[in-house]
């Protein structure tokens, strides 16, 4: 197998002061997979536990000189320690920094996988463990019907972390009326928090006008009756591990259910700068594992 | 209300509808009288507007007073840590700050509701209990005619109690005339005493009183020390009491940090039987004017202060008033 491509500046830039610290506030080790035409940072895929992390890129907002080949379709994967890497890419900028004054010409970093035989930890994945990646990256593509606008990213990650102490797992609902509500329920307290008229991506309804005098709850209640809304139970510790991506700056993130309540998703959008038009070269989700209603 | 739309049509109105404001500063007030995990308060109304009541029985009660306007005299019990963590929810920045407190509930729960816009708020509801009954046992009385109260920086005296907890031994107390001083000791696998000396750490040990007429009221730097006046000899003290360790530690352990930075006086009283009372002021809010320095005298409206008060039994023991 072979891989060699060269990081653009930009691409030095986004990896190095946004993704790579948020990446690794979500798990230290993942897998990193090309393809022909995208970099694929990856955490939780292979197994069932807990927040599953896909950070998709095209090749040009990354590399420059891309060249990728592999007995499986061109395909490599393989897990890395994202601190390492970030701290590699530091050293790399600290040390040119320094040389500056010598050297002239631009900084060229080139990222190549070479074989280590006899180094298990270094392996790359097997074709049948990349065919079970792709299959479970496949899988994660599947958008829910719904999507919502997070309200201000700063503030809900202020509030989750506040919520942590209340309790462990929260219902979160989305309606298709733009209504995004967090609620803890236990025996002694019930906490929420709701937001409404939040920008809507996907299936949208009108709501009924006599809700708006209804409490919160109520008036969520009325939503999923009328199947308007979905409500999951998802823990609150991987709610507010999924905000810290707010690291990574994004311009804003929509919240939905998949389909049949399967999981809860997160997406990050950036802008491509200057504007404020979708990059679509990156893509940036977390899909969270749905508790079982009665583990409260 | 309309009788169709309407889903929840109150039976009677609430009995206690307040506002709360600075919901940090009274997270940082009730925090100070958080010591362990799970503690069962009463919350109150009375003329000092809400009283939260904590205590560990037979040892320790502690009080915090925020003045509030209030409508209606409920009473009822709820987790103090529940509550603390739930208003801490409320605080979060860049949200509006106004809390709206009902109670009860159809359920008899504490009601919680901050809106930030028509588009957004916040709410909660917690499970209250029939109060405990509060023992009277904390009824602080005078030692005798002479007020023995002292009032020590809450920097200073947090930093002591700290300290103390080296020896691994219960904590002495004492008021000295000659000089006037306070001095805390502990004597344990190894002792520490500390002095706080009026004429020596004016800046620490701010007031000193043991003059029946001089007033209550700690925040007042101008008090002078009369301890010298009509006593007969050097040896004998004030007062000298002990006190177990973690609760005496209790009353400074959580001393919010803008009690600290605004430099504020915590104020000692030593009543009947030796029973301590510890009394800290804590800011509920930020001066709308700011001023250049806030020292202990405070100038702040009295909404803006939350008043702590802890009482402290002191061990059963021999209570000898001389030499140590």
């Amino acid at each position: 197998m072979k891989f060699k491509a060269f990081l653009t500046d930009n691409g030095i830039n986004l990896l190095e002061k946004r993704i790579l610290p948020a990446l690794d506030k979500m798990g230290k080790i993942c897998h990193l997979y090309f393809t022909r035409d995208h970099a694929f940072f990856l955490h939780n895929l292979l197994n069932s536990d807990g927040v599953q992390s896909i950070a998709q890129f095209k090749k040009e907002s990354l590399f420059t000189d891309y060249r990728i080949s592999s007995q499986n379709d061109d395909k490599i994967a393989f897990s890395i320690d994202l601190s390492l890497l970030h701290r590699a890419l530091r050293s790399i900028l600290a040390i040119y920094a320094e040389s500056r004054d010598f050297n002239s010409n631009g900084l060229q970093i080139k990222v190549q996988i070479r074989r280590r035989p006899g180094r298990a930890d270094l392996e790359p994945l097997s074709r049948a463990d990349v065919q079970e990646l792709q299959l479970a990256l496949e899988v994660s593509q599947e958008m829910p019907a719904t999507l919502v606008k997070a309200p201000d990213l700063n503030l809900l990650q202020n509030f989750v972390d506040r919520m942590k102490h209340v309790g462990d797992v929260m219902g979160v609902t989305v309606s298709k009326y733009g209504d995004l509500h967090l609620q803890i329920s236990t025996t002694l307290i019930t906490l929420g928090a709701e937001f409404r008229k939040l920008m809507v991506l996907g299936e949208r309804a009108n709501g009924v006008d006599g809700d708006g005098n209804l409490s919160a709850q109520t008036r969520i209640e009325r939503a999923v009756q009328r199947q308007d809304a979905m409500t999951v139970q998802a823990s609150v510790k991987h709610f507010f591990k999924c905000l810290q991506y707010s690291s990574a700056k994004p311009d804003c993130a929509f919240y939905g259910i998949a389909p049949q309540g399967a999981c809860l998703i997160v997406i990050f959008q950036f802008f491509i700068p200057g504007t404020r038009q979708t990059d679509k070269s990156i893509s940036l989700h977390c899909r969270l594992p749905v508790l079982d209603p009665g583990s409260n | 209300m309309s009788s169709s739309a309407a889903v929840e049509t109150e039976a009677e109105a609430p009995d206690l509808v307040c506002e709360l404001d600075s919901v940090q500063g009274i997270v940082d007030a009730l925090t100070s009288v958080r010591w362990k995990r799970h503690q069962d308060a009463v919350v109150e109304l009375s003329e000092h507007g809400i009283v939260i009541i904590v205590e560990e029985t037979g040892c320790l009660q502690a009080k915090v007073y925020l003045q509030r306007e209030a409508h209606g005299r409920p009473r009822f019990g709820a987790s103090l840590g529940l509550f603390v963590d739930c208003l801490n929810t409320f605080s979060v920045p860049g949200r509006s700050n106004i809390l709206e407190l009902q109670y009860p509930g159809p359920d008899m729960q504490l009601l919680l509701r901050s809106v930030d816009s028509p588009d957004a708020c916040i709410y909660a509801e917690i499970r209250t209990r029939i109060p405990e009954t509060i023992s009277w046992d904390y009824n602080f009385e005078p030692a005798g005619s002479t007020p023995l109260s002292f009032t020590v920086k809450s920097a200073a005296l947090k930093e002591a109690i700290d300290d103390l907890e080296w020896p691994g031994s219960s904590i002495q107390i004492k008021l000295q005339p000659t000089p006037p001083s306070v001095i805390f000791k502990g004597e344990g696998h190894g002792d520490l005493q500390i002095d706080f000396n009026y004429y020596a750490n004016t800046d620490l040990l701010i007031a000193f009183s043991c003059d029946r007429q001089i007033s209550h009221r700690f925040i007042n730097f101008h008090l002078a020390c009369h301890a010298t006046t009509t006593l007969p000899s050097a040896s004998t003290d004030f007062a000298n009491h002990r006190y177990k360790y973690k609760f005496l530690r209790a009353t400074t352990s959580n001393i919010p940090s803008s009690v600290i930075r605004d430099n504020r006086g915590s104020k000692l009283t030593i009543g009947r039987g030796g029973m301590l009372k510890v009394q800290h002021l804590v800011s509920v809010a930020k001066p709308s004017i700011p001023h250049p320095h806030v020292d202990s005298a405070g100038y702040q409206q009295p909404s803006r202060i939350a008043y702590i008060e802890f009482f402290v039994k002191p061990e059963v023991e021999d209570e000898s008033v001389n030499d140590s």
